[in-house]
């Protein structure tokens, strides 16, 4: 029965993809249109020919990098919403203590969806967006070394949302997983007897599979691109911190990713075909969660370090002076991406495993937090006697270093084994990395959406609605995650839809910041929409005044080109190779 | 040019990849010094391994990373970080004073 609704499924996407394929190769010229309407960039390739696809087929076809960083931009943004909107039911259904609004089956499908479409549909994704965007721009090149890669990296993305959210659909048999994102084995080998062993488990492996192909294949072109496509001035002394944490990211994403791919791989023959990688007798519970980790802690890293890398890139433009200890940064940057490697059974120190073990991952895991403490003083001594000016990205900034301390300091004390035993699997880990992955990625994120929107649109937003959309986030989230930390103290376990009578007022609280959050999250909706679509033009290259401050960068610099390149030009004619830039 | 890659300036902004060595290089000779657990042997051999390796790795990189931007630095004109195609960009004079 469920073999064959899997086997209709799986032909039914083979068609699908022959489909588009065929499609794709009757448009002849699809490599050739001129980026953006306004005309190219300094030193665009010669490929560009007097037509470009308008429409919908000129996303569909599209290999300029800009084209696929807002691509990215869009599906991160997208799952963002999707991933927040789970989240949401689940807050309100844990404002009391009961099963009330929804089953609690239903609310773990929704906390596994939830947390698997922030990390991997969100937080990869739309870190590929900035970098996709700026990251040819600030170095220098024409475009990303593999211009058709990245565009089918980015195509893998959404057959595998539609694959991850499959449970989620009326399709027959198909339920969602509620295996939560880390897949623990026997549960979700599908023994015993509950109902793990669905194809809708499946299809989310699958679906998980094709992301970590996307984010592989990705990470191959940032890395030939920042080591092979740099302008001639732009060297290893002062390529900017933001592609450094780039390709320190890309270097993670290359060791961890394969063996995230190769371990689903197990786990879904292991599920489906007999064998036994996974067999409890062999240890297989052990075995899947090293190799979860092993993966799953840089992945972690691969998350936060192009975030750090876009602090250290704005917060220094609204202080008015560079980075303080720029190499500092870079040097730590590299640090965390190889010692990241070496720190993962701190999320296995309750499972019994040999203590001699534990002790080596507890120092690893002391000596990571050298690194990324560094880089927070390295921030708040940029900030020192600054001429800070408290603009929207500005603000997100600062939220980042403040959030990003808690979170980062209730991590060491969990890296501590005593300190673990007592908290694992409580809401103080769930507090921990909230303060991060929410506190600090999602606000560097919006830091970069802020920044860069003059850029992305060629409009500005209004201010006074990022500031109102900043302050909702900042109390909102501190509000929520403080709250997790108290009843992580008081032994609350995470992962539950229900809960002790004695917990009712922190979640309560909990759920209070949540909705904080949704507001401001409507306000920032609604601001980039409209500005978007009517916001005031930017009439000069410098929107920021990074120039008063000696502040001013390559991206910036290209885009004043090419603002100038369309008054002259018109805007749709043929590119001018250099729009100005010297070679 | 190979001994002056490494100058008083370079090994200062190396410090910081130094200080995870040394905690990394702490807890290598305190668990050689303090070993309470007295089991089977190949959980010791993996012990050493998982501070090791990484010390090893970090140690290569910090290496090989501090050769690269040193040496291009005395190559090759230095901009502001990020600013090197900035129309009319100058070197930045003295990269050590922030
Ligand atoms: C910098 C970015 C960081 C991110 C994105 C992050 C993320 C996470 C995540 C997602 C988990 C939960 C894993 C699970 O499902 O059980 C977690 C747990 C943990 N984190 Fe972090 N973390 C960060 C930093 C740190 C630091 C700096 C440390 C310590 C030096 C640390 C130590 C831990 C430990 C020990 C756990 C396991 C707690 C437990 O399960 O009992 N984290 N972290
Ligand atoms: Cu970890």
């Amino acid at each position: 029965m469920q073999i064959t609704g899997q086997l209709t499924l799986t032909v039914l996407m083979g068609l699908f993809l022959v489909i588009i394929a065929a499609w794709l190769a009757r448009i002849e010229d699809w490599r050739s249109y001129t980026p953006l309407g306004s005309g190219g960039a300094a030193g665009e390739s010669g490929y560009v020919s007097q037509e470009k696809p308008t429409g919908i087929s000129r996303w569909l076809t599209t290999v300029d990098h800009k084209d696929i960083g807002m691509l990215y931009g869009a599906y991160g943004v997208l799952a963002f919403v999707v991933g927040g909107l789970m989240i949401m039911v689940m807050r309100v259904e844990l404002l009391d203590p009961g099963m009330t609004l929804i089953s609690n089956s239903f609310y773990n499908s929704l906390l596994t969806s939830h947390g698997i479409t922030m990390l991997f549909l969100f937080g990869t994704p739309i870190i590929a967006a900035f970098a996709n965007y700026l990251v040819p721009l600030l170095i220098g090149a024409d475009d990303m070394a593999f211009p058709r890669i990245n565009a089918i990296a980015f195509w893998l993305l959404p057959p595998g949302a539609l694959l991850i959210w499959a449970g989620f659909f009326p399709l027959g048999d198909i339920i969602p997983a509620q295996t939560a994102w880390t897949l623990y084995t026997p549960l979700s080998t599908g023994a015993g007897g509950g109902n793990q062993a669905n194809a809708g488990v499946d299809l989310m492996i699958l679906g998980l599979h094709l992301t970590g192909v996307s984010a592989t294949m990705g990470s191959i072109n940032f890395i030939a691109t920042i080591i092979t496509e740099r302008a001639e001035e732009v060297t290893w002394a002062n390529l900017d911190i933001f592609s450094w944490t780039i390709l320190t990211q890309s270097g993670l994403i290359l060791f961890a990713f394969p063996l995230l791919g190769s371990a689903l791989l197990m786990l879904l023959l292991d599920r489906n075909l007999g064998t036994s990688f996974f067999a409890i007798e062999a240890g297989g519970t052990m075995l899947w969660q090293h190799l979860f980790w092993f993966f799953g802690h840089p992945e972690v890293y691969i998350l936060v370090l192009p975030p750090m890398g876009i602090v250290s890139y704005v917060l220094p433009r609204f202080a008015g002076r560079r980075l303080f200890g720029f190499k500092f940064v870079v040097y730590s940057t590299l640090a965390i991406g190889v010692l990241s490697f070496g720190v993962w059974a701190h999320h296995m120190f309750a499972t019994g495993m040999d203590p001699r073990l534990r002790a080596s991952f507890m120092a690893v895991s002391m000596a990571i937090a050298i690194p990324s403490a560094v880089k927070t003083f390295n921030w708040i001594t940029t900030l020192w006697n600054g001429k800070v000016r408290l603009t929207t990205p500005m603000l997100f900034c600062v939220g980042f270093v403040s959030n990003f301390i808690l979170g980062g300091v209730t991590g060491v004390f969990l890296a501590s084994i005593p300190v673990d035993l007592v908290l694992h699997d409580t809401y103080y880990v769930v507090g921990h990395f909230h303060y991060v992955v929410m506190g600090a990625i999602a606000f560097a994120g919006f830091a970069g959406l802020y920044y860069w929107f003059p850029m992305f649109t060629g409009r500005m937003y209004q201010r006074r609605l990022g500031k109102i959309h900043f302050w909702t986030w900042m109390i909102g989230s501190n509000i929520t995650f403080l709250a997790m930390i108290v009843l992580g103290y008081g032994g609350m376990p995470r992962r539950y839809a229900t809960y002790l009578p004695k917990f009712a007022t922190f979640h309560q609280l909990a759920t209070l910041g949540a909705l904080l959050m949704f507001v401001g999250g409507l306000v920032w909706t609604y601001n980039f929409v409209v500005s978007w679509l009517e916001g005031p033009r930017v009439q000069d290259g410098d929107p920021w005044n990074l120039r008063d401050d000696g502040m001013y960068t390559n991206e910036w610099q290209w885009f004043q080109d090419r603002q100038e390149t369309a008054i002259t030009d018109g805007g749709d004619e043929d590119v001018v190779a250099d729009g100005g830039t010297e070679e | 040019m190979a001994t002056k890659v490494f100058d008083r300036d370079t090994l200062l902004d190396l410090t910081v990849n130094f200080i995870p060595l040394f905690i990394l290089l702490f807890f290598l000779v305190g668990y050689f010094v303090y070993n309470p657990f007295k089991l089977g042997s190949t959980e010791r051999i993996l012990q050493y391994m998982l501070l090791a390796t990484p010390f090893v790795l970090l140690a290569i990189l910090t290496y090989l990373s501090g050769k690269a931007i040193a040496s291009t630095e005395k190559s090759s004109p230095v901009y502001m970080p990020g600013a090197a195609t900035v129309d009319g960009a100058e070197p930045i004079e003295d990269e050590h004073e922030e």
